[in-house]
């Protein structure tokens, strides 16, 4: 099902080649890019382009290595998921153009659920991340393009996100490689190089042909990584904690929900809600108009349009083992609910669940798709568990 | 037809009225703006019991939702519901109808001359009560209160289009004034019999109005230019729509777009390599997802001459794009190629389910 | 000085009338451009303006709806519908002002073979002159 055949690299041996940087990271990574496709190594890549107003970036697939020259890699703001610019390539068939995609680490962990649950093809892609620092919230970026930016590449600089950044970003673990066919790393390394790391065949296989030598020793890098992911560790407890607080119990949900006015933008942004017709949009999901009118009388009332909480709880059962968090849902509100910290908070718990990770390329198959005789011993002790560590829920 | 005076603020009076109407049992339920004090928000409420009326604003100027698409699917219901809502929203009401997606028959419409809603953004994050007595002040004085919606700064269809009750909050309204419903159809008369109140067989007046409705067009004129203000044609149409995310919110909040798969989101528009090879081969480069403008474009030709400029969609979208003034623009243009109005007569069939024989001369 | 080109005039020709006039101009082999790119539909209002709109982003320099005239549908009333669509098409595009040059309706019996040959050349012609749709080269859309 998951196009790797190959086993995935274990740490030891895992090395980079490294590229010479001319300005900075991005523009290494391009020339890496226009070098892959003048040796037609690759037919074509994806790339944030920004958009003719400029205030915002557009993924474009693009094989005219002259209009690379306008593409930026590492862009400030992220306000398409790339996993769903993957998708509309491949939905229908991989095809044989080889195409190489660099995009955040969240996007490309979207991509690879995506490939699980059938939406994306990635036979022909090489799926290429970079050490992500953060990216700035949608809404900050096209209030104020030129501060944004500003913003950015000090996050670039520091690794670290500031407060223009989307709250997810700041308790986000998978910020630098994960499961990707190529990653570029550059935190904690001299201003100069950039290190390009194969994470499968096909990584190894596009560096051999371009006559790049993996040979670097990734302790420098890695001691850069660690050192800012304690941060972020930190971080994520403490927001899962305050999430957990501000969720609790069913007045939990309605006070963080209160504003929703049902549009569904988080639903439609989601990178993994890839349904064409959500199930909660659906006639099936549809009430008799009798039947609520009766139901509201129980209650003296009901707020319009109906069933707004059950869609928020019924998309976190059936997506939330694949959230990656990649915060586009909050992005997308246009009341400012942070709903990615919650479908975050709750994916984490659903995913530790199954010892499961959305987004890591291991040939497991997903949670729901499998299921073993004997697992989940005494489902009533580990829900008690989780109610232990978590804040209670009464 | 006759008109009730009731000694109180209109949003009063006509929370009275649903009062007297629930209590009566002359209707099952009641739709109208609520108040949630506890977590300081707005929703649209539909009220079975006449206690909970305490939380009803029916005229406060906030739209979560429009109404109308609200009302659709309940309306079908055999109980008898009143409804307050806005006169885009009761417009798109009839629009609906007209598509067979809801029915006005148990119902009793209540609506009022509008002064205009405030952006949802406005809604969150400002108190709305502190902003109610300068916007009061401001529609009553005939002006357009700056921080209000753009369509409905530029709205001339403020004054209810077949409403059986309307209710006058801007134009004639003084404060301490008291309120004034006129009742416009037999059902309205039959609804509000024995509802305490001075009867008067004062009529409508909508001269009262015209110095708002000069001020909207005046404003109208000006954010239409706006959109094609660096000319037109589809360089600017890329300024314009080039950053859509495609959400496709606007489509999803707007009440005229209730096809539950829009077309857009269909299969029809999901492509084989070869498309991509194509666009490839000829630009070097094309924008994934695809088919950014064409959702634009193809929503506007479906739908565009049934826009009753509610503004939803502009309020709903992610990257801020002006949708609505859009729509609103076009909209205006292929509905007047059929003297179309949206939301005026129910009776009236959508432009695209009928013809004439003679009919624009020049095409063909 | 625009540069002489071939234009594409993606052409939903309905299968009674204009299609088979289209055929007609073929056997009297009445000369007209390549230009044309013919899709036969069962009836002109087959045409969903989506259609119109896909064809024109796509880079068609043209895009032309030939229909039986009013009152000779096969299916009665179908053309008066796809009047009312195309005005609907024409009024959104000069709202925002785009090139509804690009777009063309045009009613040709099955019978009025020659009539195709002219509709052909003139569109074509009218075209040249426009130059090539600037959708053509454009990555945004
Ligand atoms: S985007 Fe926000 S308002 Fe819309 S459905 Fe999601 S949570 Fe509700
Ligand atoms: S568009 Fe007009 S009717 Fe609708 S809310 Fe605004 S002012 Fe009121
Ligand atoms: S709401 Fe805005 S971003 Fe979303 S599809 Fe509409 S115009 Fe595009
Ligand atoms: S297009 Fe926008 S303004 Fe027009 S009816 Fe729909 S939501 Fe309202």
């Amino acid at each position: 099902m998951i196009p790797r055949e190959d086993e995935p690299m274990t740490d030891a041996q895992r090395k980079g080649a490294v590229l010479p940087v001319a300005k900075d990271p991005g523009d290494a990574i391009l020339e890496f890019l226009r070098l892959a496709v003048a040796s037609e190594l690759a037919d074509a890549v994806i790339l944030p382009m920004k958009v003719p107003s400029g205030d915002s970036y557009a993924w474009i697939l693009m094989n005219d290595v002259s209009l690379m020259d306008d593409a930026v890699p590492i862009a400030a703001a992220m306000p398409v998921q790339g996993a769903k610019a993957l998708r509309s390539l491949t939905r229908k068939s991989p095809g044989n153009l080889t195409v190489i995609a660099v995009m955040r680490p969240c996007e490309i962990r979207a991509a690879v659920e995506l490939v699980k649950l059938g939406q994306v093809h990635a036979d022909n892609l090489i799926l290429a991340t970079y050490d992500c620092p953060g990216a700035v919230q949608l809404q900050k970026y096209v209030d104020d393009p030129e501060g944004s930016e500003e913003h950015f590449s000090r996050m670039l600089q520091s690794g670290k996100p500031d407060n223009t950044a989307k709250p997810v970003c700041h308790y986000c673990e998978e910020f630098s490689m994960f499961d990707s066919d190529l990653h570029f790393g550059y935190l904690g390394l001299s201003e100069k190089e950039v290190l390009v790391i194969p994470g499968s065949d096909k990584g190894s296989e596009l560096l051999a042909g371009l006559g790049l030598d993996p040979a670097r020793d990734l302790s420098d890098w890695e001691k850069g990584i660690d050192s800012l992911k304690v941060e972020r560790e930190t971080a994520r407890k403490s927001a899962f904690e305050e999430t957990g607080e501000q969720l609790r119990g069913f007045s939990g949900m309605l006070s963080v929900f209160a504003n929703c006015i049902g549009c569904h933008n988080c639903q439609s942004a989601c990178p993994i809600c890839y349904c064409r017709l959500c199930y909660f949009d659906s006639e099936t999901a549809q009430q008799d108009p009798d039947a609520l009118i009766t139901a509201a009388a129980k209650r003296g009332g009901i707020s319009l349009p109906e069933d707004r909480i059950m869609f928020h709880v019924g998309r976190m059962t059936h997506m939330s083992l694949s959230c990656v968090s990649c915060g586009q849902c909050t992005d997308a509100c246009p009341v400012s609910i942070p709903v990615a910290g919650a479908f975050s908070y709750v994916a984490d718990r659903t995913q530790r669940t199954f010892e499961y990770k959305a987004g890591r390329n291991d040939g497991d198959p997903l949670p729901l798709r499998q299921f073993r005789k004997s697992e989940l011993p005494g489902i009533h002790e580990l829900v008690k568990n989780a109610e232990s560590e978590g804040p209670s829920h009464e | 037809m006759s008109s009730i005076i009731i000694d109180t603020s209109a949003s009063r009076g006509v929370t009275e009225l649903l009062r007297f109407l629930l209590e009566s049992g002359k209707i099952d339920a009641a739709i109208t703006m609520r108040n949630d004090p506890e977590n300081n928000t707005y929703d649209l409420g539909l009220i079975t019991d006449a206690s909970n009326l305490d939380e009803a604003v029916p005229l406060i100027p906030v739209m979560t939702v429009n109404a109308g698409q609200a009302l659709s699917s309940i309306s079908i219901s055999r109980k008898k519901i009143a409804v307050v809502l806005k006169p885009c929203e009761l417009r798109a009401f009839v629009e609906l109808v007209k598509r067979e997606k809801g029915s006005l028959e148990n119902l009793l419409t209540i609506s009022y001359t509008c002064g205009g809603v405030f952006p949802l953004d406005t809604v969150i994050t400002e108190q709305i009560e502190e902003l109610l007595p300068k916007y009061k002040k401001i529609i009553l004085n005939g002006e357009i209160p700056v921080n209000t919606r753009d369509t409905c700064r530029t709205c001339e269809h403020f004054i209810p289009m077949n409403a059986d009750i309307t209710v006058s909050v801007i134009g004639e309204c003084k404060p301490g004034a008291g309120c004034v419903m006129y009742l416009n159809t037999e059902k309205a008369e039959d609804f509000a019999e024995d509802f305490a109140g001075e009867r008067s067989d004062r009529k409508f007046d909508p001269s009262a109005l015209k110095k708002t409705l000069d001020a909207r067009l005046a404003e109208k004129e000006k954010l239409f230019a706006s959109i094609t203000k660096d000319g037109p044609g589809l360089d600017r149409l890329l300024d314009t729509f080039g950053k859509c995310v495609g959400c496709h919110g606007c489509s999803s909040v707007c009440p005229i777009c209730y096809c539950l798969l829009c077309d857009f989101e269909s299969a029809n528009f999901d492509y084989n390599l070869p498309y991509f090879e194509e666009h490839l081969s000829r630009k070097g480069a094309l924008r994934l997802p695809p088919d950014t403008i064409f959702f634009h474009l193809g929503r506007l030709t479906h739908m565009s001459f049934s826009c009753v400029g509610c503004g939803m969609c502009s309020d709903v979208c992610p990257v801020d794009i002006p949708v609505a003034a859009v729509f609103k623009k076009t909209g205006e243009k292929t509905a007047a190629l059929f003297d179309y109005l949206p939301g005026r007569d129910v009776e009236e069939s959508i432009p695209v389910m009928v013809y004439k024989e003679e009919e624009f001369p020049d095409i063909g | 000085m625009k540069k002489e080109f071939t234009p594409r005039i993606t052409s939903f020709l309905c299968k009674w009338c204009s299609y088979t006039g289209a055929d007609l101009a073929g056997t009297a082999r009445l000369q007209y451009p390549t230009s044309i790119i013919p899709i036969q539909v069962m009836c002109s209002s087959r045409v969903d303006p989506v259609f119109l709109i896909k064809a024109f982003l796509s880079g068609s320099d043209g895009v032309l709806i030939g229909g039986c005239h009013p009152g000779d549908c096969h299916y009665e009333t179908g053309n008066y519908h796809a009047r009312r669509r195309f005005a609907i098409v024409m009024g959104v595009f000069d709202s925002l002002g785009l090139e509804s040059q690009r777009l063309k309706l045009s009613w040709i019996s099955a019978s009025e073979g020659p009539k195709f040959a002219r509709v052909a050349n003139e569109y074509t012609e009218e075209i040249m002159a426009l130059g090539e749709n600037p959708t053509r080269k454009s990555i945004f859309l």
